[in-house]
């Protein structure tokens, strides 16, 4: 090193040689500016990167907030010949589209061309259905017809691939891109040699008879239960007399002849007032929940769970006024209920237990949520097989994308200047295309794009009212193990869960460091802070997976073994620390300042080990006191009574009260007596000043807790209730080790840095060093200290493995010490791994990122502001 | 009081009177040596925490390969059970329990205050128990012996056993032996072991090279038909070549998987007959046992052997038993990689921005805000480096690098997930911000009449950074450096997210071109605790293993730490004394 640099100091050899050309020579002029060419592009591009952090992360989450988008539209027109559409839908991959008519004639289309495919009809022998319906998977359908016959059948795409070489000829000509119909079949390439067919195929079953004096039928609703060998398939039928009945095929098969017999049940649902005017029948999947909806609004709800003797549960109103029911559905799933009105409104019902309820089954329906309203009366609507998205059509022709759950309008579809009369609606399978079919043939296609309908600011960050939930709550339930259940991913209890976890561990570790801070930088000797420092700043670098795993694993069980020992160690430790102050001030002055260094912390570190063996040997007396013998029970609440615990939690404060007041009133008599004694009697004044402080205290906050008890003030139920294994108490013991190093060192710091001339001015106007500390030095660093506590609570906040491993992972938001927490950090760690690429659960865990680095920034920013200031201030001084 | 004796030796300006002692009267309450003693215990009770913990860890760590007494436990019932004591613990017995023992029993338990002490007893064979530990409760407890003969074995698979040897078998002949010294025991084993290792390399290295070589020939393959077409010469070409030499390595490979198959046959015809201590026998394959020992039977030279032993199959071998057992040379090879990795990428670029701060950047308002924007991101959580290591290093850089140069490969990803490179990117984001504010500080510290005196000698200001300022500044970015090194070596949660795993199938580096495999993913001693600790079938058998790798992982990052320290001191006392 020595040597270049003699090079670079003494002009250059070969320069002094060459000393008349003045001139630079090319090579350093290149490497200097090459030099300040990357320097300043290279840090340049560092701080680009490492702001685009942030920018990268917010525009993974933007698509969260956008809606949809409307990606094109197509129109087509059907032969319909003037007959009514009883219903269409749309293909997984969205290249065909199937209408049936109530002749049964079955018309597809594709839907990129318009071009009209051949497909094959039910053959209904002449007549025309009268009702209709069709299961939401599966492509079973079921038509009703005015001599009281009901016929089941099946329409479905079917898809299939098959090799290239199969294709008609022509196809193959056309290229690879997209999908191309020869007029039967749509085909797709899917690899080099295979091709996708999609084409129609239906299925039509004998008629049965259902009413049996051949009365029409009116209104059907038609379910597929059961496994494929043994199919349970029930239906609902209302007739045109307003009778109400429901079946239930059975199809079973007999293994040794393979015949299959098929065995019907049907009863008449009792209390349908006669003659009723039915806008829509719905029945659940497991047929155990019918509903009738009248044109008027009244819903008769039906307890089908005894299929011969069901029951009339409920009847209600929900279309309140004169409001027509003009749509009813269910959203997948089958718990909710969408109804649209003869005013355009669109509403959601669900079934919620309910005490007080007028029903026979202990249920109700409850109008969860208003959505916004057409501005006419809605005349189809089609559901999400995957999902809470939905579609309306209102009588001017607008048909409207919605979410259920998030009650956003996602999309307003319309066909143009025209406003067609829609007969129906269909949402494709992966709610990227509307079709709608009006009264003329006029078939409307949009493709849309609707990535994340489920997420809005509200439903991230708000309360969501779930189907099924008693009331709007946060909820975080992000797993899904079917296509019904929802995902319910509310980032508030995970922020909760953050916040929770830092509170704790700062209520633990801001004491112990800033005490401890303070102790190393006024009152130990400099030897003894020439060792801890180095080691706590050491401490700060432990891998937080360590920390983790020891909380977990070996702290864990052990708090849970001494649960009672370990809480009343944080009352017993402090007393224990003031009686051997109270016993050093007892021993003679020489010995005090003989020994007041290493050995007194000594001292310090054995009242510690002592009392906190005391409160280790009389856990099973204190846990009888407090605790009524059973912590675990008292803490649910089961046993004993809140009191003595909650007089414990007061004694800091209520003792701090009456230290004050006592000082106010026995100040002078006091200091006199002590003035006028020797060392010994003094101390032994001061002792008894404590002691009998100690005990006012503890009779004062043990009557004031008792008063709060008998008023129904209890800790259980808020910061202490029932205890699990991995809880916040063991996080915050966890977190202590992490947080604690960073808050010292920083504090420790800015103490030290305080100006050494206020320190001798103070002890020199005869002020102690404890009055040095606390009213010289601690104000004057009192703004770095602020600081340190706000970088340990950045690291708190963002800290992952130790929650991850030690806090149970659990989504709640309770203040609870004892239950465990779910954290945001924590939660992207576990679920990040397992989310599909820009599925809404990994755009919602990049929010939870930007979040938790959004909440950092502002404490660290702040931590730094202050942090500068305190700089200021102390070079002023 | 004394306290103030102190400072006045510490520092010498804080002038009082030495007579000051000799006051007598005084109030007490002024000194607040209660509550000094509050803060006093803050830092004990700090102290006793970290010394606490780490003795614990280290403890732990240490004496977990130590060979320990296995003991013979006979109970009250007459059943007896073999197992290494590993620790004791207090409890409450349940209630149904306690009233079914004898009323000496409970009256030892009444005594106790309704506890009783139980001993963790670790009895191997888990596949006669199906029970790795059991909990022994001391009241149960009539006689407990440590018998010479019993011993230990630890296997490829199952754990370890815990029994007496009855006989083994040589080429199928029966040999009855009670003693693994005999040196009969030993040069079997040592020949069935041989065999078991030649099997590994087989499979691994020469039937992993053909199958490699397979793979490589379709991948040709597949990329001609991406870039000319299927219906191209140079198709028919390459589908030719894959015929033809597909052959001839698939020839090899039989011939391979025969030796293979031959040597396990032969390996089959070594066992040793065991008997456990309810008289169950046992028979294993030579080739399996790891290692055995008469536990109780060993003298100190014997101990240290096993327990270096295990330590170096430890360190050098490869884990077995879901991590569990064996080594953790994968991992710490990992964990060596990426941090190496790690500091190539954010040395030059934290050195580079911290010079453009300090050297070319005007000082302004904007420098400081980045100044207080660079200090903040030290702050930001490591999981949020993950997630952006993950959304763009490896999903859009990624997937774009696969898109370009492994089409052949898709829809698997080569760089398209995580990794080792993305991972090492991703840590060393994570510590720039370390580097860079070491390196300012450092940079600051450089007189600035250094600086001039060269500019003044007509020296370019590279020339001046580069000869004057860098080597100044080098003890403070050493320790920068090295300080993220740590900080990079202990983070596990961004790992989490892009590229560590359970159990890596493959090194990172390994004898097929290009040799090192940037996109392979990797295993890391931190997420190895995580996983053993928390993942493992038996969290209890995974523990003294993750205790090892613990104390491996502190030990490590206070390594690193400490040797900043001592860099720093060290150059700090070259430059001394060197200044204008």
């Amino acid at each position: 090193m020595a040597g270049v640099k003699t090079e670079a100091i003494n002009p250059d050899p070969l320069l002094s040689r060459q000393r008349r050309s003045m001139k630079t020579p090319r090579s350093v002029l290149i490497a200097d500016k090459t030099a300040d060419w990357v320097i300043r592009i290279g840090g340049l591009s560092v701080i680009l990167a490492v702001f685009g952090i942030m920018v990268f992360l917010a525009q993974a989450v933007v698509p969260l907030f956008t809606g949809g988008q409307l990606k094109g539209q197509t129109k087509a027109v059907l032969q319909s010949g003037g007959h009514k559409t009883l219903t269409d839908f749309l293909d997984e991959y969205r290249t065909l589209s199937v209408a049936v008519d109530d002749t049964g004639a079955v018309s597809a289309f594709h839907i990129k061309t318009g071009v009209v495919i051949n497909a094959p009809s039910f053959d209904f022998g002449g007549q025309t259905a009268s009702a209709f319906a069709r299961t939401l998977a599966g492509g079973y359908v079921a038509f009703g017809f005015s001599d009281g016959t009901l016929r089941l059948g099946r329409l479905v795409i079917a898809v299939d691939v098959i090799d290239d070489t199969a294709a008609p000829a022509d196809l193959r000509a056309l290229g690879t891109q997209g999908d191309r119909t020869d007029g039967t079949a749509i085909y797709a390439k899917v690899s080099e040699a295979q091709l996708r067919r999609t084409l129609v195929k239906v299925e039509l079953d004998d008629a049965q008879q259902i009413t049996p004096n051949g009365t029409a039928i009116r209104a059907l609703d038609y379910r597929v239960g059961g496994t494929a060998e043994r199919p349970a398939r029930s239906f609902i039928t209302v007739d045109a007399d307003g009778i109400g009945r429901v079946t239930l095929s059975e199809t079973t098969k007999n293994f040794m002849t393979g015949k299959k017999t098929v065995k019907l049940t049907t009863s008449e649902l009792p209390g349908l007032p006669p003659g009723v005017l039915v806008s829509g029948v719905l029945m659940t999947e497991k047929a155990d929940q019918v509903y009738i909806a009248e044109k008027s609004g009244t819903v008769y709800r039906f307890d089908t769970r005894s299929f011969s003797a069901p029951t009339l549960a409920e009847t209600i109103d929900l279309a309140p006024g004169a409001v027509d029911i003009n749509v009813i559905g269910f959203l997948i799933g089958e718990q909710s209920i969408v109804v649209g009105g003869s005013d355009g409104s669109v509403n959601i019902y669900f079934k919620l237990p309910s005490d007080t309820a007028s029903s026979t089954d202990g249920y109700t329906m409850v109008h969860a949520k208003t959505l916004e309203p057409h501005s006419s009366a809605v005349v189809a609507m089609d559901v999400s097989q995957r999902g809470k998205t939905f579609v309306t059509a209102d009588a001017q022709g607008q048909v409207w994308m919605r979410h259920a759950t998030s009650e956003q309008v996602l999309l307003r579809l319309s066909p143009g200047d025209e406003k067609p009369a829609y007969q129906a609606l269909a949402l494709s399978p992966r709610q990227n295309a509307v079709l709608a079919i009006a009264d003329n043939g006029s078939a409307y296609a949009w493709d849309v794009d609707v990535p994340h309908p489920e997420s809005t600011l509200q439903t991230i960050f708000g309360k969501v009212w779930y189907e099924g939930y008693p009331e709007p709550t946060y909820t975080w339930q992000s797993s899904a193990g079917t296509d019904a259940f929802e995902p319910k991913l509310s980032l508030m209890p995970l922020i909760f869960g953050t916040i929770k976890a830092t509170v704790y561990s700062l209520l633990f570790a801001i004491p112990i460091a800033i005490g401890a801070a303070i102790y190393t930088s006024e009152f130990v000797h400099h030897k003894v802070r020439a060792v801890v420092k180095p080691t706590m700043e050491l401490m700060a670098s432990l891998p937080s997976v360590v920390l983790g795993f020891i909380a977990a694993l070996v702290l864990a069980p052990i708090v849970e073994t001494w649960i009672v020992a370990i809480l009343m160690a944080f009352f017993v430790m402090p007393l224990g620390l003031f009686f051997g102050a109270y016993m050093w001030q007892l021993l003679p002055y020489r010995i005090q300042l003989k020994y007041g260094a290493s050995p007194k912390f000594v001292g310090m570190i054995i009242a510690l080990f002592v009392f906190g063996y005391l409160s280790y040997a009389s856990g099973s007396v204190l846990d009888g006191i407090f605790f009524a013998g059973d912590f675990k029970a008292w803490a649910s609440g089961t046993a004993g009574s809140g009191a003595p615990f909650t007089a414990l939690f007061l004694l800091p404060v209520v003792f701090i009260a009456a230290w004050i007041i006592m000082g106010r009133v026995s100040e002078v008599r006091l200091s006199s007596l002590m003035r006028s004694n020797n060392r010994f009697k003094a101390g032994v004044a001061d002792l008894g000043r404590w002691v009998g402080t100690l005990l006012i205290a503890g009779t004062a906050s043990y009557a004031i807790a008792s008063v709060l008890t008998s008023l129904g003030l209890d800790l259980r139920g808020g910061v202490v209730d029932t205890y699990v294994q991995r809880n916040t108490l063991i996080v915050a013991f966890a977190m202590g080790f992490a947080v604690i190093p960073i808050i010292y060192t920083i504090a420790e710091d800015a103490l030290t840095s305080v100006p050494e001339h206020l320190r001798a001015a103070s002890l020199a106007c005869g002020a102690t060093p404890w009055q040095t500390a606390i009213s010289v030095i601690l104000p004057t660093a009192m703004s770095g200290v602020f600081a340190a506590i706000m970088v340990g609570m950045g690291r708190a906040v963002g800290e992952t493995m130790i929650v991850v491993m030690a806090a149970g992972n659990t989504p709640l938001i309770e203040w609870n010490i004892f239950e465990g927490l779910r954290a945001l950090s924590a939660n992207i760690a576990v679920e990040l791994p397992e989310a599909v690429r820009d599925s809404t659960l990994y755009r919602v865990l990049f929010l939870a990122a930007l979040t938790l680095f959004v909440m950092t920034f502002i404490v660290n920013t702040l931590a730094e502001l202050v942090r500068q200031r305190f700089r200021k201030r102390t070079a002023a001084l | 009081m004394s306290a103030y004796v102190n400072t006045q030796a510490v520092a010498p300006d804080t002038t009082v009177p030495k007579s000051q002692p000799a006051i007598r009267f005084t109030d007490l309450r002024s000194s607040g040596e209660p509550f000094a003693w509050i803060l006093g215990g803050a830092l004990a009770l700090g102290c006793i925490m970290i010394v606490s913990f780490l003795a614990m860890v280290f403890w732990n760590g240490a004496t977990t390969f130590v060979p320990k007494e296995i003991q013979v436990v006979t109970m009250s019932n007459g059943a007896m059970t073999a197992g290494e004591a590993t620790r004791t613990e207090l409890y409450r017995p349940q209630v149904l329990d306690f009233q079914k023992l004898t009323p000496t029993q409970q009256n030892i338990i009444t005594e106790n205050d309704g506890f009783a002490s139980r001993t963790l007893y670790r009895v191997g064979n888990f596949d006669i128990y199906n029970e790795d530990y059991r909990w022994i409760s001391d009241f149960e407890v009539t006689k407990i012996e440590a018998p010479k003969d019993i011993l230990l074995a630890e296997r490829v698979e199952w754990g370890p056993l815990i029994g007496t040897l009855k006989s083994i078998t040589v080429d199928g002949e029966i040999i009855l032996l009670n003693s693994v010294n005999d040196k009969r025991f030993a040069n079997i084993h040592d020949v069935s072991r041989e065999r078991r290792e030649r099997m590994s390399e087989i499979e691994k290295d020469e039937i992993g090279g053909i199958n490699h070589q397979i793979e490589q020939l379709r991948l040709n393959v597949r990329r001609v038909e991406l870039a000319e077409g299927l219906n191209s010469e140079a198709f028919a070409k390459a589908q030719m070549t894959l015929e033809a030499q597909v052959g001839g390595l698939q020839e090899k490979y039989k011939k391979l998987a025969d030796e293979v198959l031959q040597l396990r046959d032969l390996n089959k015809r070594n066992t040793a007959t065991f008997v456990e201590i309810g008289r169950q026998e046992k028979i294993v394959q030579m080739d399996a046992l790891v290692r055995i020992y008469p536990a109780n039977d060993l003298d100190v030279f014997g101990a240290i052997g096993v327990y270096l032993s295990r330590w170096w199959e430890f360190v050098s071998d490869e884990p077995r038993e879901a991590n569990t057992e064996g080594g953790i040379l994968p991992a710490i090879f990992g964990t060596a990689a990426m941090t190496l990795m790690m500091v190539v990428a954010v040395a030059p670029f934290g050195i580079i921005t911290a010079l453009y701060l300090r050297e070319y950047a005007k000082q302004g308002r904007l420098v400081s805000f980045v100044r207080i924007s660079v200090n903040n991101l030290a702050g930001v959580p490591s999981i949020v480096y993950g997630v952006f290591g993950l959304g763009f290093f490896a999903y859009v850089l990624g997937g774009s690098i696969d898109q370009l140069f492994y089409p052949e490969r898709l829809p698997n990803p080569t760089f398209g997930t995580g990794g080792l490179l993305w991972a090492s990117l991703t840590l060393a984001l994570l510590t720039v911000p370390v580097v860079i504010v070491a390196t300012e500080e450092a940079l600051s510290a450089v007189p600035r009449s250094m600086r001039e005196g060269s500019l003044a000698c007509g020296a370019s200001k590279w020339q001046t950074i580069k000869y004057i300022v860098l080597p100044r500044a080098l003890p403070g970015i050493m320790t920068g450096i090295i300080l993220a090194m740590a900080r990079g070596a202990g983070e596990v949660a961004p790992l989490m997210l892009v590229g560590v795993v359970k159990l890596a199938p493959e090194l990172p580096i390994d004898g097929f071109f290009p040799f090192v495999h940037l996109e392979r993913s990797f295993m890391h001693l931190g997420f190895h605790i995580y996983d053993v600790g928390f993942q493992s079938r038996n969290a209890e058998a995974g523990k003294p293993m993750v205790f090892v790798t613990t104390m491996l992982l502190i030990g490590l990052i206070f390594a690193l730490n400490i040797t900043a320290i001592v860099v720093r001191n060290r150059l700090k006392q070259k430059f001394k004394g060197s200044q204008f």
